[in-house]
């Protein structure tokens, strides 16, 4: 049964909005430049591409690591969509601290990115790599907190099914004044969880070459890619269970759960399009500064019960 | 007293805690010695190794299954000394400054005991009892709730005898100074595994059967673990010697012990003691990684080491997955024992704010343990190679020894067994009399069905691999903008000042300035302190007869006034 759900929901499903959540932002990235614009299939068809082209392996690297670092993420991306998937189709039967699980599932493809690049035996991979574990670190204590402050509003539970129901009873969690700074500081995070402008240190094009992914090439490329598209819809999923009360899958329920979607994703898109990328000191610094300091601020209003 | 009453106390209790800490006592005995016949092999003074060796398991058994206090205390100190013997098998200059710094802490803490015990004494008989009061204290018989002045410091004191052997802040600076310099079994066998066994269940009993805690008191431990997680993660982050930077998470992890039992609750303390044993798996397993490097590199410096995975890649595999255990990366056996700590400290909530501040630190503690432990698997295995490496790679192939990969295959394989099936662990048995009688858990990460998440995302990920051409692969030079790479080996990223940009970071600037000037270090700043005393006292006789003379007449008038007066 779970692992019905991990094929259908955690990896089918989750791919193809994952893929076409990479296709919105392409999309809408072309347009805010004034160009037409990728097809709807695109990004699909990129990844096929890639699966036929030749695999290149840099010499002197280690390759199980080189090649199995891949394999790592996709493993962490499809395993925390399909606990987000069991807890949006039956919100009574996660298990408790399921909250925390998914929370540490969601850093697991910046680590296999990590691994990968420090694997290339490339300076430039490497050092990009490090710039991503530096990311890591600073906007994981403001994502920590903010993420906290869902679970005090529904009581102190870390189980994301109660996270959902009590948004069902009392309204979406971002009808606070708590929860909508939270939920910036949360979409800030995923701005940097996903390696997006202005938090793409790690992958710097034109300084680094896309860091950690250098010298892939191939399958291995098209994992990554994969997995990354996987990200752009579990992120943003994450974050409208928190804040905005999940999915509905009923009637005119879907339009609107589009809508939150689609409003998430175009808010990424323009954050992306409209900023010039950041240092990785200076994203350390944003992140322990000001995004801490308003996650505490959130966290605070929220245990006053505002 | 005579010498029946004496056997008529009950100096011993066998409860299933214990026996389960006797067993991994056991367990690391055997693998700690199967990795000294190769590692030590060639040293002096071998056979006092050994004895020591054999010694301190006895004594840590005796202090394992202690009840009486009396007995405990007295074992405990030949803990200590055993301890110093054994860092004194180290060969590096600043070996035996180590081992007195050692000795001197867990001494001094042993004294904090000692009088902790005489506290306790008072507190149960009163004034008036003579020494047949003092062998009777028992953990079984005792039971003190913390109410007033004194039990508060007969806790304290109790308290940081534990906390040294354990090696949690403030007395944790001789935990990263042995890493460094005492031979690698050592320090895999004390401050690694059999010291944390000690220290942590016997801060669990004085806290739970001993005494009754308030919840200040658990909140004061709780501010105690969440610095020393935060504290000394931070400091292993920018350390550049492979060997000290694992003493530093030596002392981190302690950090969840302390606050697992300071939250009071049946799944906080679990959690604690399931972490101790978890820790004692992956930690060993860490430092015997790291002495297999050293045996076979003779350094341990991060900035001459590198692409070691292809030379050794058992010790990799092994590393890599005691590293992945230690950050808390499901489904791996640190997870599950930290997850139940995170329940813990949530469970807390009720009284008051304070648990977001302990739950943010051990969570952001598990970010920045991922972060450490990337530094050093780049710097060790995957990066690429020093000019140092590539020299011994090329003379000789270097490879593991049997005795010592040995230990490390079990261990690591121990990690995953303790992860995927910490569901199956029937902890309520298990941890009794800490826990009495069957804890009810908020529920269990269920971690078996996690891991067949896991293992299933891995296989599709296989899946789609086939499909690609990952069967087939070519090597190529790798790119970096045109340039030769081997020609140029200015371009080798080492990993060692991968997180220097954290120094740059106001605040934290100027406490890592604090750190690297010892002022953080409760054995310096001790020294600092008797020198100053001492400059004052030296002052007062310093061989010229002017300031004899003085105090001669100082004398008479103080002597004049007490008698008119």
């Amino acid at each position: 049964m779970i692992l019905l759900n991990l094929l259908v929901f955690g990896f089918l499903v989750t791919s193809i909005l994952g893929l076409t959540a990479s296709w919105v932002d392409r999309k809408v990235t072309a347009r805010v430049q004034y160009r037409v614009g990728p097809p709807f299939y695109q990004p699909l068809v990129d990844i096929i591409k890639l699966l036929g082209k030749e695999t290149l392996v840099p010499t002197g690297s280690y390759r199980s690591v080189f090649l199995g670092a891949p394999l790592l993420g996709l493993a962490g991306a499809v395993t925390a969509a399909s606990v987000l998937w069991m807890n949006q189709i039956h919100p009574q039967t996660g298990f408790t601290g399921d909250w925390i699980v998914v929370i540490y599932l969601l850093t697991i493809p910046s680590m296999s990115i990590i691994i990968g690049g420090f694997a290339s035996r490339n300076p430039l991979a490497s050092l990009g790599a490090s710039r991503e574990m530096k990311l890591v670190l600073s906007y994981e204590l403001p994502f920590i907190l903010a993420m906290l402050v869902p679970v005090v509003h529904s009581g102190l539970s870390i189980r994301l099914g109660d996270i959902l129901l009590a948004q069902r009873e009392a309204g979406a969690f971002a009808g606070n004044l708590s929860g909508i700074l939270a939920m910036l500081v949360g979409l800030l995070c995923i701005q940097a969880k996903l390696a997006l402008v202005p938090f793409d240190a790690p992958e710097a094009e034109t300084e680094i070459v896309h860091g950690p992914l250098i010298e892939y090439s191939g399958t291995g490329l098209a994992m990554y890619k994969l997995t990354k598209n996987m990200m752009l819809f579990i992120l943003p999923f994450f974050l409208i269970q928190m804040f905005l009360g999940g999915f509905s899958l009923a009637g005119w329920g879907i339009l609107w759960s589009v809508l939150k979607f689609v409003g998430v994703l175009a808010l990424i898109t323009v954050i992306r399009n409209t900023n010039p990328r950041v240092r990785i000191d200076q994203a350390m610094r944003f992140f322990w500064g000001p995004m801490t300091v308003i996650a505490a601020v959130s966290l605070i209003l929220a245990l006053l019960g505002l | 007293m005579s010498l029946e009453n004496l056997f008529s106390l009950d100096l011993f209790s066998f409860s299933p805690l214990a026996w389960l800490a006797a067993a991994f006592a056991g367990l690391f005995f055997i693998l700690v010695v199967i990795y000294s016949l190769n590692f030590m092999k060639g040293r002096k003074g071998l056979f006092r190794y050994y004895l020591y060796t054999v010694l301190t398991l006895v004594l840590t058994l005796g202090v394992i299954f202690a009840d009486n206090l009396l007995l405990l205390v007295i074992l405990w100190g030949f803990l200590g000394l055993l301890l110093y013997l054994l860092i004194g098998f180290g060969r590096t200059p600043s070996t035996p400054a180590t081992a007195r710094k050692a000795l001197l802490i867990v001494g001094g803490t042993d004294a904090m005991m000692l009088l902790g015990l005489a506290l306790v004494w008072f507190l149960v008989y009163g004034p008036g009892t003579g020494l047949s009061g003092l062998a009777k204290l028992s953990f079984s018989t005792v039971t003190i709730p913390v109410a007033g002045g004194l039990s508060v410091a007969a806790f304290l004191l109790l308290a940081s005898a534990a906390l040294a052997k354990a090696g949690a802040m403030p007395f944790h600076t001789w935990v990263p100074d042995m890493a460094e310099d005492a031979p690698i079994p050592v320090t895999a066998y004390l401050p690694a595994s059999l010291d944390k066994l000690l220290g942590v269940f016997f801060l669990a009993r004085i806290s739970l059967e001993l005494f009754i805690l308030d919840s200040t008191l658990g909140i004061v431990l709780m501010a105690l673990g969440s610095i020393t997680i935060m504290a000394a993660v931070m400091m292993a982050m920018v350390q550049h010697d492979m060997k000290r930077l694992l003493g530093y998470h030596a002392v981190s992890q302690v950090g969840y012990m302390v606050l697992g039992i300071g939250t009071g609750n049946p799944i906080g303390i679990c959690g604690a003691l399931f972490h101790m044993f978890n820790h004692t798996i992956y930690k060993s397993c860490l430092f015997m990684a790291a002495g297999a490097v050293e045996k076979s590199m003779n350094t341990t410096d991060l900035h001459r080491l590198g692409g070691l995975a292809k030379l050794m890649p058992l010790v990799f595999g092994a590393f890599f997955v005691a590293s992945l255990s230690i950050s808390g990366v499901p489904p791996f056996n640190g997870f599950a024992s930290k997850w139940m700590i995170y329940q813990g400290i949530i469970g807390t909530a009720g009284n008051g704010w304070t648990w977001i501040i302990w739950l943010t630190a051990a969570m952001m503690g598990s970010a920045l343990t991922l972060a450490s432990f990337m530094k050093l698997i780049h710097a060790v295995f995957l990066g690429q190679a020093s000019p140092h490496v590539t020299k011994i790679a090329e003379s000789s192939r270097p490879g593991t020894p049997f005795a010592l990969a040995a230990p490390i295959a079990v261990l690591a394989v121990l990690c995953i067994l303790f992860g995927v099936f910490a569901d199956r662990i029937p902890f309520g048995e298990l941890f009794s009399p800490v826990l009495a009688g069957e804890p009810v858990f908020p529920g269990l990460w269920s971690s078996t069905s996690a891991t067949i998440l896991i293992l299933a995302g891995l296989f599709l990920g296989m899946v789609v691999y086939l499909l690609g051409s990952a069967g087939k692969t070519r090597s190529v030079a790798p790119f970096i903008g045109g340039e030769d790479l081997d020609a140029r080996p200015s371009m080798r990223v080492s990993g060692v000042d991968f997180y220097s940009t954290v120094k740059d970071v106001k605040p934290l600037g100027v406490l890592f300035d604090w750190a690297e000037r010892k002022h953080f270090d409760c054995y310096v700043v001790g020294l600092r302190f008797a020198d100053f005393l001492g400059g004052i006292l030296s002052g007062l006789h310093n061989g010229l007869l002017g300031r004899y003379v003085l105090w001669c007449l100082a004398g008479v008038v103080a002597l004049y006034l007490a008698l008119i007066g």
